[in-house]
């Protein structure tokens, strides 16, 4: 990721109510809409995982400059995922519901150039996840 | 050079049968699908919309402006894509989607050129920072990225990243040709890089060393200026590509 594309992930990110998990619901009541086969992989009280989701957004954003530890974070996520039950064609309605939370939340501010880097960085960060499910995988497959 | 439907057909199941996409299944429709579209109608447009509803089972009233699904694949797809030709080289085509559209490119690829491709594989490990300092480990990382990044841009380079290098390891993939190693100390301001490219399938012989010297006043352009140095020095050494100092970007 360049400057240009971690300036827009950062400008986006900033536009964000602080301390409020309203758009972190917004985009988990979207995943669960797209994929509703996933909703039973969290436990039913959803209010700790949407803490937990803004934390970690909030330290990607801190660390886009450092591509091996964004790496190596993602990876150990896609390793917990696999666990899960998480399957690859699952990342498609996160990612989708990811930039469904910006759209709504910020409306015009939300700019193509602010979506187009979230497109690449998504790109990156769940192809990463990915890699950590295949290396968890007992079979070597992920699943 | 004209390539055939065959050729473009086998080349994709061939893609879609390794381990990288035979998981992936939306992901491998996706590709099915604007593989198919481009082949039989070679001058139309694939659109988004088709997509959604063809691949993602969205209805016809869907609305690709407030549902990016499509948009979202077609950016991990790519990413698919390049990680496959970085672990398995394709020898007569090579499929590209664009970024800013969906109908795929068909670029052939010669035999010969496919050749000196695999032949000119280099790994980059992560360069080691000599110093416990986090401000240092943090320049290490960024001018390992850069130099992965201008390498990239090296024609008929094949960059291997040690994470690359461990999923090829798996499935008992090419190996590469070239190491390249370096490490970083600092004295006050002063940076310095020495760096070593080995040819594991000549025993590790050293093919070209060479020392760098920097100031970290400002780190950007001076991770920028030492990566643009090395891309030209392991052009030269390589006999390959512009080695110009300023002829990339």
């Amino acid at each position: 990721m360049d400057s240009i594309v971690i300036g827009h992930l950062r400008e986006s990110v900033a536009l964000l109510p602080k301390e409020d998990l309203a758009p972190v619901d917004e985009f988990y009541r979207r995943l669960f809409e797209l994929a509703p086969e996933v909703r039973p992989m969290f436990k039913p009280e959803m209010a700790p995982q949407a803490k937990k989701f803004s934390d970690m957004l909030a330290w990607m954003i801190g660390h886009l400059e450092h591509p091996h530890e964004l790496s190596r974070e993602m990876r150990e996520l896609g390793a917990r995922h696999g666990g899960y039950g998480v399957k690859i064609d699952h990342y498609a309605p996160v990612g989708s519901a990811l930039i469904w939370m910006f759209q709504r939340t910020l409306g015009d501010r939300f700019t193509a150039e602010m979506e187009e880097a979230w497109l690449e960085a998504y790109a990156f960060l769940s192809f990463e996840a990915e890699r950590g499910s295949l290396e968890a995988a007992p079979t070597g497959t992920c699943q | 050079m004209s390539l055939d439907t065959a050729i473009v057909n086998h080349h994709l199941d061939q893609a879609l049968s390794s381990p990288l996409f035979r998981n992936a299944e939306r992901q491998s429709r996706f590709l099915r699908f604007v593989v198919d579209a481009a082949l039989q109608f070679p001058e139309a447009a694939i659109k988004e919309f088709e997509i959604g509803v063809a691949v993602y089972d969205r209805r016809t009233d869907y609305d690709p402006r407030t549902d990016p699904i499509v948009r979202v694949e077609a950016a991990r797809l790519r990413a698919r894509l390049r990680e496959y030709y970085e672990v398995t080289p394709p020898e007569r085509v090579r499929i590209d989607i664009p970024k800013g559209r969906y109908v795929p490119l068909f670029i052939p690829v010669d035999g010969a050129h496919a050749h000196a491709v695999s032949d000119l594989s280099i790994l980059v490990p992560p360069f080691r920072c000599l110093s416990s300092d986090p401000g240092d480990q943090n320049f290490c990382d960024g001018l390992t990225e850069e130099v992965l990044h201008k390498l990239a841009q090296v024609p008929r380079l094949r960059v291997i990243t040690e994470s690359v290098a461990a999923w090829l390891e798996q499935r008992e993939g090419p190996k590469p040709r070239y190491l390249l190693e370096a490490s970083i100390r600092r004295a006050g301001a002063q940076i310095r890089l020495t760096l070593h490219l080995m040819e594991l399938t000549g025993g590790g012989s050293t093919q070209f060393s060479n020392v760098y010297q920097a100031t970290t006043n400002d780190i950007f352009a001076t991770q920028e200026r030492l990566a643009e140095e090395i891309r030209a020095d392991l052009s030269a050494a390589l006999h390959i590509g512009n080695a110009g100092r300023e002829s990339v970007n």
